[in-house]
């Protein structure tokens, strides 16, 4: 926000003081609830066309050319709805909890840089802070499957909530170990820590064996706490029923869906911040123009991560709840601590290139050895309880 | 300033009453849950920016979820059942205890002259390098004990979990 004030600031000279501030207060706030929920909406559009191809099928194509206007076919469709609310739900709780789905998915573009300098606004302590108000999500999911009185709705939010609390843990520290290699929080620091020498990309976090390890573990972290497939156990809308929104109908279930959709997008951003290097890319540097072209580069990345979301999501199976809690706590888990201590020897290790191959080396033996163990206590011999 | 915190403060004691004073269990929490964001906006409003956010994330994200979870699993969550009255004998002996408490940190607060020290200055935001530092350099004992004792506390959750798991086998 700093930036941004002192840019208008420069122009508001000998205007009342009260103008710049507010005039750099609204313009992050305009930006964040005009541009990603618009990147929200036509991410839905690409989706239901991505995967139609991948089933064989051409997805939305009635509404204007493309299907293009089909989001807001959809936002119509869902705000004429009618609003049920079951006799017996806690009517407030039950109202409050699609509001604050939103709430702490809308804060996370805060700390989102876009541009050099230009971040909505630059908190000393940006990834801290994104994780603090990421955790909120969780009530949401509580409120929303208590309130509705119904035992599926809470079962359904006692499965989303014991779900984005485990996968916290391992993204979280995946995330430690980028905040030791850029010794900061901040996310624009990060981004700045990224660039290396004349070749740029190599400085990438993602290029690095542990970055590498990282962004996996992350990406695999932030696609479960955004309940996206395969990690979709808290909706999974083909078998089982929706769980906690199971009694939400019309908006208050499009809030829900906003705000899963905008915390995906909102992770997919601080994940390309943290590993993929941000705004950086080739020309961010010419005067005048290099800002718009850090920013094309930020939203090219962007569209990236979140094309390879809906690539997952149509080609992979979902997995089981046991699988899924032993995925975090015994493969992902482990694998994020030892990152860590990867990073602090990467740190103090003189030659980059050693260490290049010494950390990998490590992290490969790792993985394998995990696999291995992961994989000898799920082999065993399937008994079918009513069948024999 | 002035505005922010009474505002905040007004939140903050709104959510710390409706806690003790609601009859249904969830309802309580959320209320708890709305005084610890004020509690975090109080920290955000001094400037230690780096305690409002462990404050977000601790206290909502994992003690009231715990809560939450805790109160989820026992029965008589709408408090209709049971003893109906709020002020009995354990109420003032809580609020003896409270009013006893608030008057030490008051004194205490008053006696150490720490308002002076803190009176009007220069407002500078606390650096999380200048905390980390601190962690492993001044407060390293503490620091080091605080750590043992939550490990502690790990194991002996999860040795309490395998004594369940062995007992269902």
């Amino acid at each position: 926000m700093e930036t941004i004030y002192q840019l208008i600031a420069g122009w508001f000279a000998g205007k009342p003081e009260w103008l710049p501030l507010a005039i750099a207060i609204a313009v992050p706030i305009l930006f964040i609830v005009g541009v990603y929920p618009a990147i929200f909406a036509y991410t839905t559009l690409v989706e239901r066309k991505a995967l139609g191809r991948v089933q064989n099928r051409y997805g939305p194509n009635r509404v204007g050319r493309w299907g293009i206007l089909q989001p807001l076919a959809d936002g119509l469709k869902l705000l004429t709805k009618e609003d049920i609310v079951p006799r017996d739900a806690d009517k407030f709780t039950h109202f409050l909890a699609p509001v604050i789905a939103v709430i702490p998915s809308v804060l996370l573009f805060a700390i989102v840089p876009i541009a050099p300098g230009l971040v909505p606004v630059n908190l000393n302590i940006g990834i801290l802070f994104a994780f603090a108000i990421s955790t909120a999500s969780v009530l949401a999911l509580f409120m929303g499957g208590w309130a509705s009185r119904n035992k599926f709705s809470l079962l359904g939010a006692m499965r989303a909530v014991a779900q984005v609390v485990s996968y916290e843990v391992p993204m979280v520290l995946a995330a430690v170990a980028v905040v030791m290699a850029a010794g900061s929080l901040s996310t624009l620091d990060i981004v700045k820590a990224q660039t290396r020498g004349g070749l740029e990309i190599a400085g990438w976090f993602v290029f690095q064996p542990w970055g590498f390890v990282g962004f996996v573990l992350f990406a695999i972290g932030a696609m479960a706490e955004s309940a996206r497939t395969p990690f979709d156990i808290p909706e999974a809308e083909s078998e089982i029923i929706a769980g906690y929104h199971t009694e939400y109908s019309g908006f208050k279930f499009a809030l829900f869906q906003l705000g899963e959709y905008l915390a995906a997008i909102a992770m997919a951003g601080i994940t390309v911040t943290m590993f993929l290097g941000g705004y950086l890319g080739p020309g961010i540097h010419i005067p005048y123009i290099g800002g718009f072209i850090a920013a094309f580069w930020f939203f090219l990345k962007l569209g990236c991560m979140i094309l390879l979301n809906i690539w997952i999501r149509g080609t992979w199976p979902r997995v089981r709840v046991d699988q899924l809690m032993g995925f975090a706590w015994k493969v992902l888990l482990p694998m994020s601590i030892l990152n860590i201590a990867v990073v602090g020897l990467w740190h103090f290790m003189g030659n980059k290139v050693l260490a290049w191959g010494v950390t990998a080396a490590i992290l490969g033996l790792a993985f394998v050895i995990l696999a291995k163990i992961s994989a000898a206590g799920n082999i065993e011999k399937r008994t079918y309880r009513y069948a024999n | 300033m002035d505005y922010a915190f009474w505002t905040i403060s007004g939140i903050t004691v709104l959510g710390a009453l409706l806690a003790v004073t609601l009859r249904n269990l969830v309802h309580c929490v959320l209320s708890l849950i709305l005084f610890f964001l004020g509690i975090a906006a109080h920290y955000f409003l001094l400037r230690a920016d780096f305690i409002g956010a462990v404050q977000i994330l601790i206290y909502i994200g994992a003690v009231a979820v715990l809560i939450l979870f805790a109160i989820m699993l026992t029965r008589n969550v709408t408090g209709e059942a049971g003893p109906q009255e709020v002020v009995g004998v354990k109420w003032w002996i809580g609020s003896l205890c409270a009013a006893l408490t608030a008057g030490l940190i008051s004194f205490a607060v008053r006696a150490d002259s720490v308002a002076e020290t803190l009176s009007p200055g220069p407002k500078a935001t606390v650096a999380v390098a200048d905390i980390g530092k601190g962690f492993v350099g001044n407060w390293i004992v503490p620091f080091e004990a605080m750590a043992v004792l939550l490990t502690a506390a790990l194991i002996g959750a999860v040795v309490i979990a395998l004594e369940e798991v062995r007992n269902r086998r």
